[in-house]
């Protein structure tokens, strides 16, 4: 259910992330005619807004096989007055474009003194698990893109901000880097028919809570929602959604550790330069008074394997982080074992 | 013919624009050398042929890009000599407040729209802004000025055939000076390397230019452009040119350019070329004489100008990262 400014209350099915996404799109293409989606097999269907190719045959653009260069025309198009929105299927093949994203649309603002106006492109990256997709089809790359000054970097991780993200990246003045976790993609929620925006730098409190601070973003928050369900009402903890990893909203972290003392952070990448490693770093920096020493839950610094027997062993599961939540409060361990849907297939709950 | 009659050529007046650059760039050297600009530079001294030949045949709503080796480009396309002096003493009133130096050269005011140091990296970027000036229906092609060293970047073949697929209204002009850094051109392109067949082969139109000529730069420029205009796709000007100094700094003599000696090819150099030809034409070498006088004259007040201008706050550190 949703409610609109004039107060009506529309009751709309929950849709998936996906078709949150198309909805975003559609409704920025209509409302706003400087905006275009390009990138490879997009009017086919890559990307989820393959059909509105047809409305928009000029504005819905296939691309050659051609990362730099089809990211640096969006580029160049965002310097010229347009409102590109690229699309890259895998964040691996973004990376041929690295210059385009880091080095160029990054730095035009700045290395201009703000005479040569910005680059407000939209880049939506697909990023993280699917099975069976291993060493070099599931990266993240999140502390990377997190660490380039310049860019917004944003991670949705429902149907609600995945809609309201798109539209406010799109209508930035500044690059902005949407990385989409692949897993998501059929996760449903109810979203507002209108247009919104949810804000680029703010993090999100999901539920409020006073023990412990649990702190996410993308795949991994939802892995921490579940992570709630399984211990239940009584542990009180207030789950945060980074949302954006550049900048980290620092300030609603320090208000929540205020209250909490405790901290867990949770990624579905690397432990290594982990997103997780700089929100404790910055914690402790910040004077917090912990508690209890801060964890952070995330993958093992290896490479993510294909087999399910291995890719089992990777990703942090709900039992993982509900563990790892008890296991700070000094509440005894649960014990639930996964199916094999639960572990290694996309869900495709409705929050 | 969309070629322009010889006689329209206003030599004179391409000698000005042309030893605009040259002296402004001499007038910088020495700054340079007495650690008065604090930026890598990479001086055009040389190739002014190019330049403005290129942005002569341009209108006003034309824009130009460029990328490290660009005030040549930046200056032939109107921008102010002011603001590039300050900008490479790192002064506030410079063209980036400072921030960005030598490699950073915009002036939007004149359509020129910004160069980026990361050789290939402009051109696809430059291809986008045409495209946007096609997509807006506004007039106006975009030039977008770059290396040979540039051109070996995938990007740029890449881009070639993304700016044909798409028609989009650039004229790719390949500053060829025959080094990328100190590599020379024979250790970095195979025996059957082709340009003209490369570009066209992916659908991209190509000619060729004299880039210490004047008139050949401009009259096919005029021809490109012309054909551009009018809706027939993107083409690469490629141009010979001599680099007269270093990559990036400015020295005259170099060891390793063997069989690429200063004093030989100095007797191709543009403007001197350019000057035979107006004093034969009947101006007097003491008119000339007394208009470079002049415009030392007035580079030198620039410059002393930029000198006297405050360096940027500390604030300034923080601002245009982000809206």
């Amino acid at each position: 259910m949703s409610t609109t400014k004039n107060g009506r209350t529309n009751v709309r099915e929950p849709i998936k992330y996906a078709d949150a996404l198309k909805e975003a799109t559609e409704q920025l293409l209509v409302s706003d005619p400087r905006v275009l989606v390009l990138g490879l097999g997009v009017p086919q269907g890559t990307g989820g807004v393959g059909s509105l190719a047809q409305i928009y045959p000029n504005r819905v653009l296939d691309m050659p096989t051609s990362e730099a260069a089809l990211t640096g025309l969006a580029v160049g198009a965002s310097i010229g007055g347009l409102r590109p929105i690229v699309f890259h299927d895998r964040v691996e093949f973004s990376l041929l474009a690295s210059d385009q994203m880091f080095t160029q649309a990054a730095k035009w603002r700045y290395m201009f003194g703000g005479n040569g106006g910005s680059a407000p492109v939209t880049l939506r990256i697909v990023v993280g698990r699917q099975w069976g997709n291993g060493p070099q089809h599931s990266q993240a790359f999140y502390g990377m893109f997190g660490g380039v000054m310049g860019l917004r970097v944003v991670i949705p991780s429902s149907p609600y901000t995945a809609k309201g993200l798109l539209i406010a990246a799109v209508r930035a003045d500044d690059p902005v880097v949407m990385l989409e976790p692949r897993w998501l993609y059929g996760v449903k929620e109810q979203v507002p028919e209108e247009l919104y925006e949810v804000s680029l730098n703010k993090a999100r409190i999901i539920k409020k809570g006073s023990d412990i601070t649990v702190v996410s973003y993308g795949d991994a928050l939802f892995a921490a929602r579940q992570a709630l369900e399984l211990i239940g009402d009584t542990t009180r903890v207030e789950l945060i959604d980074l949302v954006s990893l550049n900048p980290i909203d620092h300030k609603t972290i320090s208000a929540s550790l205020k209250k909490t003392r405790r901290l867990l952070t949770v990624d579905t990448t690397s432990s290594a330069f982990s997103v997780g490693s700089e929100v404790i770093a910055k914690a402790v920096q910040g004077g917090v008074e912990f508690m209890v020493t801060p964890q952070s839950l995330a993958c093992p610094d290896v490479p993510c394997p294909t087999s399910s027997a291995l890719s089992e062993f990777w990703y942090p599961t709900k039992v993982n982080v509900a563990n790892a939540i008890l296991n700070i409060l000094n509440k005894p361990k649960i014990d639930t074992k996964l199916t094999f849907e639960e572990l290694h297939m996309a869900p495709t709950v409705t929050l | 013919m969309a070629y322009l009659k010889k006689d329209m050529i206003d030599f004179h007046k391409a000698y000005s624009h042309m030893l605009r650059l040259r002296v402004a760039q001499e007038e910088l050297v020495k700054h340079y050398l007495n650690k008065k600009v604090f930026s890598m530079v990479h001086f055009y001294i040389g190739q002014e042929a190019v330049a403005t030949g290129v942005c002569d045949a341009l209108k006003v709503d034309d824009q130009v890009m460029g990328t490290h080796r660009s005030h040549g480009h930046y200056l032939a396309k109107g921008g102010s000599f002011r603001m590039l002096a300050a900008e490479l003493f790192g002064r506030v009133t410079g063209s980036a407040h400072g921030k960005g130096g030598s490699m950073h050269q915009v002036d939007r005011s004149v359509n020129f729209t910004g160069s980026s140091p990361l050789l290939g990296s402009a051109v696809p970027i430059a291809t986008g802004v045409a495209f946007a000036q096609k997509y807006l229906g506004k007039p106006g092609v975009v030039a977008v000025f770059y290396g040979d060293g540039a051109s070996e970047e995938g990007v740029v073949y890449e881009t070639y055939n993304l700016a044909a697929l798409r028609k989009v209204p650039i004229l790719f002009v390949l500053e060829n000076n025959q080094w990328s850094i100190n590599s020379p051109i024979k250790n970095r392109r195979s025996q059957g390397y082709n340009l003209e067949k490369i570009a066209t082969g992916l659908g991209v139109k190509y000619e060729h230019a004299d880039g210490n000529d004047y008139e050949d730069v401009y009259t096919k420029t005029v021809k490109l452009v012309g054909s551009i205009r009018k809706g027939g796709g993107p083409a690469v000007l490629e141009c010979l040119v001599y680099r007269h100094m270093a990559h990036s700094t400015p020295l005259m003599e170099e060891k390793h350019r063997t069989g690429d000696v200063l004093e030989e090819r100095l007797k191709k150099d543009p403007l001197k070329k350019l000057k035979i030809k107006i004093v034969m034409s009947g101006v007097l070498e003491k008119k000339l004489a007394k208009e470079e006088e002049n415009l030392r004259q007035k580079i030198c007040t620039d410059i002393a100008w930029a000198l006297e201008q405050p360096y940027p706050s500390k604030e300034e550190l923080y601002t245009n990262v982000y809206n």
